[in-house]
């Protein structure tokens, strides 16, 4: 027998002390006793005296019930203790249950008839292992994917550890129930939080979209069991991980970094080779490669791991790849990239199918050897309204015309929306600028002179663009409606300009992160005389292009609109300033550039990304704005951080999300759609490993399941409080019988 | 174990009051049950128990009460002739003489009486004694009330006839009551202060520490009939008490701290029959009459008892 209860000796004894002296003070006291009036109390004088004869006897009852009442405080404290038998052989075990929730676990291979989920395989090995706690074993669960989610503290209430494993309905406040993690994922917002915590504790351990991160979740329960006795880590996984992250492990301790260790130290010991197998930059120096190796590798000295695996079949084909991008020069057509790859050891056949919308556009039979990727492009796909794109993997009739992952066999793309801009240009004829948007696709060019503006500025309304071509009118277009300026000047200017103007400047820098400015050089335009502007940060303006110190092209961010301004006019009858810009690739391309960010409509823009991985992405018109709501594939909507434009995004589930920005009266004032995708060749590849090594080539080999188990020991408390109730009832019964009386 | 103190003497209770409240005790439907006991006590003094009752002296009365041997100077007017002829002996014919008989009613209204449940015991004794009354005086008997404790508390003077009844109501409506036990000074104090014998019938619990049997010895060496009637509750002879309690002597205050449990009830219930059956074999060692009740047995019924068993009725 062994006690596993948290009372030390010395605070036992002094309990069990203080309760017997308790215990016997109440014995001796007197009795607080009810009178009652009898007529005449000659007779129980009688009666009395006749039993003062066996007073002995009522003492020794009196004692009787003493030690009764002692028994009972004495069992009640050794329950305490937590007496356990059979757990002599051993200490009790501090347990990390690592349940991989990775998209592979979605996999219906769990059994051989096809029936269940890995994921509802692990879920059962989980229960086992709850199931065989004993002793004062102590487990806590974590739920493994990109993402490692503590679901539970270290405890011993299995009951407690099954729900959390397979879920319950429970619609109390997730921060009252006891045992959930107040904070279980790195939370965008209090309320996401909570109800992400919800949501798995009435769902239990599920497999999400997402890849598994495996240094993370060693790194977690390593830091979890950290100061733990006999800390034990159980993975129960189908092995579906690559081998960098099984290779960053060690089971040795680390050795300190010694400083000042170069190859120029001069110091007789051996330097540690380090950089194999790394992915650490070449270039750095060798003692700063040992030192990120360091950091990288998860130590797990003194941890005892063991795997379960879980998983049957590996026969999958899956894409792993899905963009889609319109052409630079024709907006309205666009292209496809797909990556398909057999990932069984047998020929696979399928029908690749892409839709635009609910529109099927191609189909296309595969027929893949084992392991063969298969890239396919198409070409010239002409636009539509619709702007949603899907990439499905059909299952054929026939041996390997499907498989057990359906996770990959569906894939999303978003085309950026394009629509025809309506482009008012107010200049006296300008050959440069009417012929550069006049072979643009993508807009609808009209032109007034500035006389006509003038007289009814009303004519700019419903434009998209208003191009002001050396003129500065007194009454702008209203919103949303862009401006494009070419020498804008006096006090209507839209960006604060400088008092003197600058003759024959060399553009010295521009800006290449701007959308404006991307693929455009103009490092040797000429130009006689240029405006320059003066812009201010503080009201969203920016400068695109500088001489010397000196802005000559401006942008800036006014409200709804976007508004360019250039410093300099374009040659056009009747001005006597001079540039060759318009006779330069870099014109068209920054009309181009400019219409386009007008848009909205970033060339390089990702709409597409792998889950489970943390994107920035551009929220473009979200001045102001700290947070923004994320609308995922199952309709939920979490909050995610807006910091300087850009949102940070994290899919979890494959499918289309939609982000968008609201300013303070809860109007839409930015928004994009997203598309995430498994995209993980290491997911898609789930042929489960039986075996696994951690730690590299000279690593170890985790031990096989059925050489895990943990000692089977029967708790004794209960017992003991059942008998202390017992007496209890014994001592009750026999009081009110005036038996121990 | 037990302390007596003053203050620990139960302050007057709701027994107490309850005892006090005799208004309701003599209604019209208690005069009715008289009634009907006195004509039933008619009927029982017609039958069987006829001539019971013996004078003492003979004398010069029409009822015949004995013959004896003629002796010289007899007055030969008595001679009962026919005797002589079927005997061939001279006998002479005794008359019982006529007198009042002189029943005397001793009601205890100590504290102890004041319990009781239905009703008090004080009650019951009121009602047996009044039945009694009724009966003695439409017998033309004297009858005479005393209200005893401690001390003989007041008096009902001895007087006949049935229509005094109201006025016996009254008395037993209005008399004190309270006090401790004490039977044998009370008896004396009752010899002393009514010179002519009786019947003396005692309505009492007889639960004095001292004892029942001095004031029943006082009676008797006084030339006086007693008539023992123990009037007791059935609560007090098998109480229902449980736990530990402080037992308070209603009458001494006497506190005595006992845990009852079953076999301690069960030796009070033994202890309550032992001290009844002391005071019955006492009774009939001395040749008497004793009755027991509870006061759960209906009045009229124990009154019946008592006139079917002789000695009360002439």
């Amino acid at each position: 027998m062994s006690l596993l209860g948290p009372i030390s000796g010395a605070l036992f004894y002094y309990i069990a002390g203080g309760a017997a002296a308790l215990a016997v003070t109440a014995y001796i006291i007197k009795m607080r006793r009810r009178r009652f009036e009898v007529p005449f109390s000659a007779l129980w004088k009688r009666v009395l005296e006749q039993k003062d004869v066996n007073s002995l006897w009522k003492q020794l009852k009196r004692l009787i019930s003493l030690l009764l009442m002692l028994l009972i405080i004495g069992v009640v404290l050794f329950s305490a203790l937590d007496p356990t038998l059979g757990a002599v052989d051993r200490k009790a075990r501090s347990v990390v249950i690592l349940i991989d929730a990775s998209a592979s676990m979605k996999s219906t291979d769990g059994d051989d008839e096809g029936k269940k989920t890995r994921m509802q395989v692990a879920r059962e090995e989980a229960d086992k292992l709850i199931d065989s706690m004993g002793g004062g074993d102590i487990a806590m669960i974590m739920r493994v994917d990109n993402q490692t989610t503590p679901l539970s503290r270290f405890t011993s209430d299995q009951p407690m550890l099954h729900k959390i494993v397979h879920g319950v309905t429970d619609t109390r406040d997730p921060a009252e129930i006891p045992g959930l993690p107040k904070s279980a994922q790195p939370a965008t917002s209090a309320e996401d939080n909570a109800r992400r915590a919800q949501q798995m504790l009435q769902s239990g351990v599920n497999a999400s979209d997402t890849p598994a991160d495996l240094t993370r979740a060693l790194s977690a329960a390593a830091d979890a069991l950290r100061d733990r006795p006999n800390p034990l880590i159980v993975l129960i996984s189908d092995g579906a991980f690559p081998e960098q992250a099984l290779e960053l492990v060690t089971f040795d301790k680390p050795k300190p970094v010694e400083s000042g260790s170069g190859s120029g130290s001069g110091s007789a010991k051996p330097q540690p080779k380090i950089g194999q197998g790394s992915n650490v930059p070449g270039g750095l120096s060798p003692t700063l490669q040992f030192n990120m190796k360091n950091l990288a590798t998860v130590d797990l000295s003194g941890v005892d791991v063991r795997y379960i695996p879980v998983g049957k079949k590996s026969e999958n084909v899956g894409i792993i790849a899905f963009n889609v991008r319109r052409y630079i020069a024709n907006k309205a057509a666009y292209e496809v990239y797909i990556e398909v790859q057999n990932f069984g050891q047998e020929a696979a056949h399928r029908e690749l199918k892409l839709y635009n919308g609910t529109t099927n556009v191609n189909t296309l039979r595969i027929d893949l050897a084992p392991g063969q990727r298969l890239k396919q492009i198409y070409t010239n796909l002409p636009g539509s309204t619709e702007n949603k794109l899907s990439a499905v993997l059909a299952p054929v009739d026939g041996p390997g015309g499907s498989d057990t992952f359906a996770l990959d066999d569906t894939a999303y793309a978003l085309l950026p929306v394009r629509k025809k801009q309506k482009v008012l240009m107010v200049t006296t004829d300008n050959l440069f600028l009417e012929g550069a948007l006049l072979v643009y696709d993508n807009v609808d060019p009209a032109k007034v002179s500035p006389e006509e503006y003038k007289a009814k500025p009303s004519l700019a309304d419903g434009m998209d663009v208003v191009i002001f071509d050396d003129f500065t009118p007194e009454v702008l277009p209203p919103p949303p409606a862009s401006l494009l300026f070419f020498h804008p000047s006096g006090e209507n200017s839209p960006v604060a300009m400088a008092k003197n103007d600058i003759n024959k400047p060399h553009i010295t820098e521009i800006d290449q992160g701007h959308p404006v400015m991307r693929w455009v050089t103009m490092a040797d335009v000429f130009m006689d005389r240029s405006s320059a502007f003066v812009p201010e940060a503080r009201r969203g303006e920016s400068c695109l292009s500088y001489a010397v110190r000196d802005c000559l092209v401006a942008a800036k961010r006014d409200g709804k609109r976007k508004v360019l301004a250039f410093g300099f006019s374009l040659p056009a009858s009747g001005r006597d300033s001079a540039t060759d810009l318009p006779l330069r690739v870099a014109f068209p391309m920054l009309l181009v550039n400019a219409l386009d960010w007008f848009a909205g409509d970033q060339s390089d823009l990702l709409t597409t990304y792998p889950t489970g991985t943390r994107e920035r992405i551009p929220l473009d018109g979200a001045v102001g704005a700290t947070e923004a709501e994320v609308k995922g594939p199952d309709g939920g909507i979490t909050r995610t951080p807006v910091v300087e434009g850009l949102a940070t995004f994290y899919g979890h589930r494959v499918g289309f999300y939609e982000v968008a920005a609201k300013d303070a009266l809860g109007k839409v004032i930015a928004r994009i759609e997203l598309a995430a995708n498994l995209a993980s060749p290491t997911e898609s590849d789930i042929a489960p490993s039986a075996e696994l090594t951690l730690g590299g080539k000279n690593g170890k080999k985790l031990e096989a399941p059925e050489k895990f188990a943990i000692t089977h020991s029967r708790q004794l408390w209960i017992y003991l409080i059942l008998f202390a109730m017992g007496l209890i009832l014994v001592e009750w019964i026999t009081y009110h019988r005036r038996i121990t009386v | 174990m037990a302390r007596s103190s003053a203050a620990a003497k139960p302050a007057i209770s709701e027994r107490a009051n309850r005892a006090a409240d005799r208004s309701e005790l003599f209604d019209d439907k208690f005069l009715k049950t008289l009634e009907h006991l006195h004509m039933v006590s008619r009927k029982v003094a017609q039958g069987n128990l006829r001539a019971e009752r013996r004078t003492r002296k003979v004398g010069s009365g029409i009822e015949f009460a004995d013959h004896r041997t003629y002796s010289r100077g007899d007055d030969f007017r008595y001679i009962d002739w026919n005797l002589y002829g079927r005997l061939d002996k001279l006998l002479l014919r005794l008359f019982e003489e006529e007198e009042d008989l002189y029943i005397y009613i001793l009601v205890d209204v100590s504290d102890s009486m004041a319990i009781g449940n239905p009703m008090p015991k004080l009650h019951y004794a009121m009602q047996v004694g009044a039945a009694l009354t009724y009966v003695g005086l439409a017998n033309l008997d004297r009858v005479a009330i005393i209200p005893f404790g401690d001390r003989l508390v007041d008096r009902l003077p001895p007087s006949r006839g049935k229509n005094r009844i109201h006025r016996v109501f009254q008395f037993l409506r209005d008399c004190d009551i309270g006090g401790k036990t004490e039977l044998a000074d009370c008896m004396k104090d009752f010899v002393a202060m009514n010179k002519r014998r009786g019947l003396a019938v005692v309505l009492s619990d007889f639960y004095d520490p001292k004892g029942f049997e001095q004031g029943i010895n006082t009676l008797r060496y006084n030339k006086f009939e007693p008539f023992v009637l123990q009037v007791y509750d059935k609560r007090e002879a098998e109480p229902h008490l449980h736990g530990d309690l402080s037992l308070v002597d209603c009458e001494t205050g006497d506190i005595r701290e006992v845990t009852i449990s079953k076999s301690l009830l069960e030796q009070y219930t033994q202890a309550h029959e032992a001290y009844c059956k002391e005071l019955e074999s006492y009774c009939t060692k001395y040749a008497i009459p004793f009755f027991r009740t509870h006061t759960s047995i209906p009045f009229d019924e124990l009154v019946l008892k008592i006139f079917r068993s002789g000695g009360f009725l002439r």
